[in-house]
């Protein structure tokens, strides 16, 4: 299948289909996909490869980022938190801004029902998804019963970060150093290093070994249901269960490596879309400040392609270098059957 | 004894078969060959495992074709496929029947008032090891649960892995709800549910969905056993069911390893299988 495209200058559906073709360079493999678009209007369609090295399942396993023009970008600082804004675009908005539905990227790092905890590595130059290593070994975020692995596709909004210098007033917690947390309910199982496009439905306030860890509830908004979803209520309406099962998936997740249960705000309700699109924005000002050097980055990675006036941009050439230099893609390596154990905690 | 599989045809197609082998390599039925004790002093059964732990494709023993293999069911001419209901992903334990066993449909169950559902006896290993298509287990029995499904008696026998570090802990049903709290539940509203998507109406169960115990288990599992010996002895009637096998010499069904060579050689050739379908990857929310 390859991916179809249609516009028209009123505004109309666009589709995606895109089951990841792969392709071979030298030593890494590129898949294809299209950031999907809105049901209603028109947008820019923004392609993002992936660049898959070392060996899936290992601790050398990275995969990388480019534009469809094969520069390589960073997840965290290149890729807009709007699906709609582009600081270089210079194509005006088909509607008024007002009447266009806010759609957020999402970079996915762990697919729903799967348990390699993969991240954004903040703290690496072009921010590659990487497997977390905790104690010397791979990370894979255990199977809480009744649950298998994740239960949303899970991953990170671009553009923001969860300043540890910055205490929340609800919570009295700092933030975690990390680009907000969301958790996309939508039907479609996504590939990590897939960007889709999502509408914020609500969020809730995490309290992750005693630091600020928002989690996002949106939908995917190429998702059947997207249309009918447009507040948290919606959710607990047309998902009975999920919800509180999001909670309690949060609370005990970590609990079989010995960790305490987790802790939640505001009584553990999920709070509305309005207060989330807060969040994100106070968590994309504090992005901001971070790439343009204004607050300070304690190990975080800011080199970027885009941020215009970020002193810490690079060339193409040094992006270039930085993925040579990793290690040519391999076969996935054997996952231990430790991970396919159910807890019951 | 150990046990190998062949792989005929293409995964996720409508000719895709796994035919099994004994450890000299002669071609065997996993309904009628393969043992029901593993040990049966001690009460240690084998089981076929037909669909591994959280995954969604209904595969099953085709007991009305030569040799059994398995292959996936087809429900409306489409590959079947069972949905997953929240909060559940595809199967909740490894999922199968134990060889030389027969639900007779003929025979009336005085517990569940229903008629046997034509097929080996069901099972359930509640171990954490996610097992392969086809592989052989052997299992130690902890109780049951009396399923009706679609107005046929259809057991659940809850069952472990004996290689499962934990197995020496689980004796009987007490010992799942005590170390497992909440699998028997999650196990009744998996049963209860999982056709709904297809539009059937919820099942139900005899003795208010109460599990049984391990004696209780096992004297149903037995029962089965004597139901599957009038089969292949021909004494019951066979229907459509096919009782072709190679060890069970005294079976008027009996038949060479020459024979049921040729049967797994008329199958396709193995090839690359076909993705599953995204449907698949839909989750069925109700409220309770």
């Amino acid at each position: 299948m390859r991916p179809q495209l249609l516009r028209s200058s009123l505004g109309c559906l666009v589709t995606l289909l895109s089951p990841f073709p792969a392709s071979c360079t030298n030593k890494g493999v590129t898949r294809t996909a299209a950031a999907v678009t809105s049901l209603y209007y028109s947008r820019k369609m923004m392609h993002y490869q992936t660049e898959e090295r070392g060996h899936p399942n290992s601790p050398d396993y990275r995969i990388y980022f480019k534009t469809s023009d094969g520069k390589y970008i960073s997840p965290f600082h290149d890729i807009p938190l709007k699906a709609e804004s582009e600081k270089d675009n210079d194509v005006p908005a088909k509607k008024p801004k007002s009447e266009m539905k806010v759609l957020y990227n999402m970079v996915v790092e762990v697919p729903r029902w799967s348990n390699a905890k993969m991240e954004i590595a903040t703290k690496e130059p072009l921010n590659p998804i990487k497997q977390d290593v905790k104690k010397g070994k791979l990370r894979y975020v255990a199977n809480i019963f009744p649950h298998k692995g994740y239960i949303w596709n899970y991953g990170a909004l671009p553009q923001t970060w969860e300043d540890p210098n910055h205490k929340d007033k609800e919570t009295n917690c700092c933030g975690d150093n990390d680009p907000i947390d969301v958790c996309d309910i939508g039907t479609q199982v996504c590939s990590p290093g897939q960007v889709i496009q999502v509408k914020v439905l609500g969020i809730l306030a995490m309290i992750d070994e005693g630091e600020m860890d928002w989690k996002v509830i949106a939908i995917n908004a190429n998702d059947p249901d997207a249309e009918k979803l447009n507040c948290i209520e919606d959710v607990r309406r047309s998902r009975p269960g999920h919800l509180e099962a999001t909670v309690e998936w949060f609370r005990k997740y970590k609990v079989p490596d010995g960790k305490p249960e987790n802790q939640f705000g505001f009584n553990e309700e999920f709070k509305d879309k309005d207060f989330a699109v807060e969040i994100i924005e106070s968590t994309h000002e504090h992005w901001r400040a971070l790439v343009h050097k204004q607050t300070h980055a304690g190990g975080i990675e800011c080199k970027n392609m885009s941020c215009c006036g970020s002193p810490f941009q690079f060339s193409a050439e040094e992006a270039r270098a930085v993925v040579q230099s990793a290690p040519a893609f391999g076969n996935a390596h054997p996952v231990s059957a430790e991970v396919n154990k159910w807890h019951f905690v | 004894m150990s046990f190998s599989i062949e792989e005929r045809g293409r995964p996720n197609t409508q000719d895709y078969r796994v035919f099994f082998k004994n450890s000299d390599g002669k071609y065997i039925s996993p309904f009628h060959d393969v043992p029901i004790y593993a040990n049966e002093a001690e009460n240690i059964f084998h089981a076929i495992i037909e669909v591994p732990r959280w995954t969604n494709a209904k595969m099953e023993i085709a007991t009305g074709d030569p040799l059994n293999p398995l292959k996936q069911d087809v429900k409306k001419g489409n590959l079947r496929f069972v949905a997953n209901v929240f909060p559940h992903k595809g199967y909740i334990w490894n999922y199968g029947a134990i060889p030389q066993t027969w639900e007779d449909p003929n025979h009336k169950d005085s517990d569940t008032g229903c008629c046997g559902d034509n097929d080996p006896i069901d099972i359930c290993d509640i171990g954490n090891k996610v097992c392969s298509r086809g592989e052989i287990i052997k299992v130690k029995v902890l109780g049951t649960l009396a399923l009706i499904d679609e107005g046929e008696t259809d057991w659940k026998v809850i069952v472990i892995n004996t290689e499962d570090p934990e197995a020496g802990d689980f004796n009987d049903i007490n010992d799942v709800r005590r170390l497992k709290p909440g699998y028997l539940e999650a196990t009744v509203d998996w049963f209860r549910r999982y056709k709904v998507p297809d539009g059937k109406p919820e099942n139900q169960f005899a003795f208010n969905g109460d599990f049984k115990d391990r004696d209780f288990a096992i004297q149903t599992v037995k029962s089965t056993h004597e139901f599957w010996k009038a089969l292949i002895t021909k004494k019951s009637d066979a229907g459509g069911l096919n009782c072709m096998n190679t060890s069970v010499s005294h079976s008027p069904f009996c038949c060479s390893a020459a024979e049921a060579e040729a049967v797994v050689k008329s199958a396709c050739d193995f090839g690359s299988g076909e993705p599953i379908p995204n449907s698949v990857d839909k989750w069925f929310y109700y409220d309770k």
